[in-house]
């Protein structure tokens, strides 16, 4: 049974940054719900005292995708639906398409929202390893502040972030990589749709004459959150990337991703899987 | 107590709710419209599936009061009077109903498909109904039904 609660579905973001800024009570903002209905439902722990929820999909400065030559930027409620439909993130991020062509189903797709999924930040969120290797960037709004901040930065723990409790987030932005960039992106569930991913790998990389320029590697499922190697891309950088190098590399990360969760029962297989297809990432993009 | 406005199955409504029922509740316990069935009610099985705005939506996922001033479409609505739909009739030529739970949101699932794409692959009818589930069929009966229809709306 559903706690009792208020819905305001607000039509500019204005009229929202007034309602969080009151704090007169529990509030949390739904844009899809995919997260918020069924925890709600469930009466999870973690929505069980919301009492008032501010509904954005109705905000017109938190939809929208725009392209510019330097970046592309994403409303916070668009659909998962609305990304795939988009031309510039099909071509240009098509490790961001990829991971959101996995996600859910078609139904959730159509409601469940971009900014949803790391605001969220479930560990096992698709999005956040790839919007971390594309160093995306979100605008958060409140009533007396507007800032930008690295998605990176903005992700604290499982299911938290940096976010007030009176700010929004309202667009993400992404600069467009170089065309020198390859990448790919590897989800591993247990059934191909409405999976939670127990595996997530992102990885871009620009490479000349074999010699590694810049590589951007991520993870999620297997960490605690969706989480760059900044370590060990610079230890890559300058390398030769050949086969003794991405073998090394991709044992290089098993142990980095034991060192941030400690041995669990499931090393044993999550392991050598991780190794196995970073590996096969980098085979697949250096060919 | 809140006030929604909304079409249903091609009829404007209105309708005073508590706001934290779902889409799905709206549907089947005010309106009585029990063909969408509640699953899992977690958004993973499918089988509330109904059209909002022509996409398909799990209504156990979605609150009533978002449905405010948007297009619903249930399993109820997408016969024309005691004219089945084309999916509908092939989903019973094809044995593609068994125990019936899945049937409504995949009906729904596929509906939604052919009115964006009248001519899908196999696999993007796969894709399309790929978060319905269903226990009986073994999906072939169903991916055939869904085949056949985009057949027949191709020749006409």
């Amino acid at each position: 049974m559903m706690p009792s609660l208020e819905i305001i579905t607000p039509k500019n973001l204005n009229d929202a940054l007034n309602l969080l800024s009151s704090k007169e009570k529990d509030i949390h903002i739904i844009a899809g719900g995919t997260d918020v209905v069924p925890g709600l439902n469930q009466e999870s722990n973690r929505f069980k005292d919301i009492r008032l929820l501010i509904d954005i999909n109705r905000i017109a400065e938190v939809k929208g995708i725009k392209t510019d030559k330097e970046k592309i930027s994403i409303g916070a409620a668009e659909t998962f639906s609305d990304v795939l439909q988009n031309e510039t993130i099909e071509k240009k991020f098509p490790l961001l398409w990829k991971a959101v062509s996995t996600i859910g189903s078609v139904q959730i797709r159509n409601r469940a929202t971009i900014a949803g999924n790391f605001v969220n930040n479930a560990p096992c969120a698709d999005t956040v390893p790839v919007l971390l290797v594309y160093n995306a960037t979100i605008e958060i709004e409140s009533q007396s502040s507007k800032r930008e901040i690295g998605l990176n930065d903005f992700l604290s723990a499982p299911y938290k972030t940096k976010l007030n409790a009176d700010e929004i987030v309202t667009r993400i932005n992404i600069p467009i990589p170089s065309n020198e960039f390859a990448g790919d992106f590897y989800k591993l569930g247990r059934r191909r749709a409405v999976a939670i991913s127990r595996i997530t790998l992102a990885l871009l990389m620009k490479s000349n004459d074999r010699i590694i320029d810049e590589i951007r590697i991520a993870s999620g499922a297997v960490t605690p959150i969706g989480t760059r190697f900044f370590d060990l891309e610079k230890f890559a950088k300058g390398k030769k990337a050949d086969d003794e190098f991405m073998k090394e590399l991709s044992g290089k990360l098993g142990e980095q991703i034991i060192q941030v969760t400690g041995l669990r029962w499931s090393s044993e297989y999550k392991l050598p899987v991780v190794q196995q297809m970073f590996y096969q990432l980098l085979k697949g993009i250096e060919r | 107590m809140i006030e929604i406005k909304f079409i249903l199955n091609k009829k404007h409504v209105s309708a005073k709710i508590e706001s934290n029922i779902r889409l799905i509740d709206l549907l089947r316990d005010k309106f009585n419209l029990t063909g969408t069935k509640e699953g899992c009610g977690v958004g993973e099985c499918g089988a509330c599936t109904v059209l909002m705005n022509g996409r398909a939506v799990n209504s156990c996922l979605v609150l009533a009061a978002q449905a405010d001033e948007s297009d619903i479409v249930t399993i109820e609505g997408i016969s024309n009077g005691d004219v089945l739909n084309p999916l509908q009739k092939n989903f019973l030529s094809h044995g593609a109903v068994q125990c019936g739970f899945c049937t409504p949101g995949m009906v729904l699932s596929a509906s939604a498909l052919l009115d964006q794409n009248p001519n899908p692959s196999e696999e993007e009818i796969k894709e399309s109904i790929a978060g319905n589930l269903c226990r009986c069929t073994g999906y072939k009966q169903i991916i055939d039904a869904v085949k056949e229809t985009a057949k027949e709306l191709n020749q006409k």
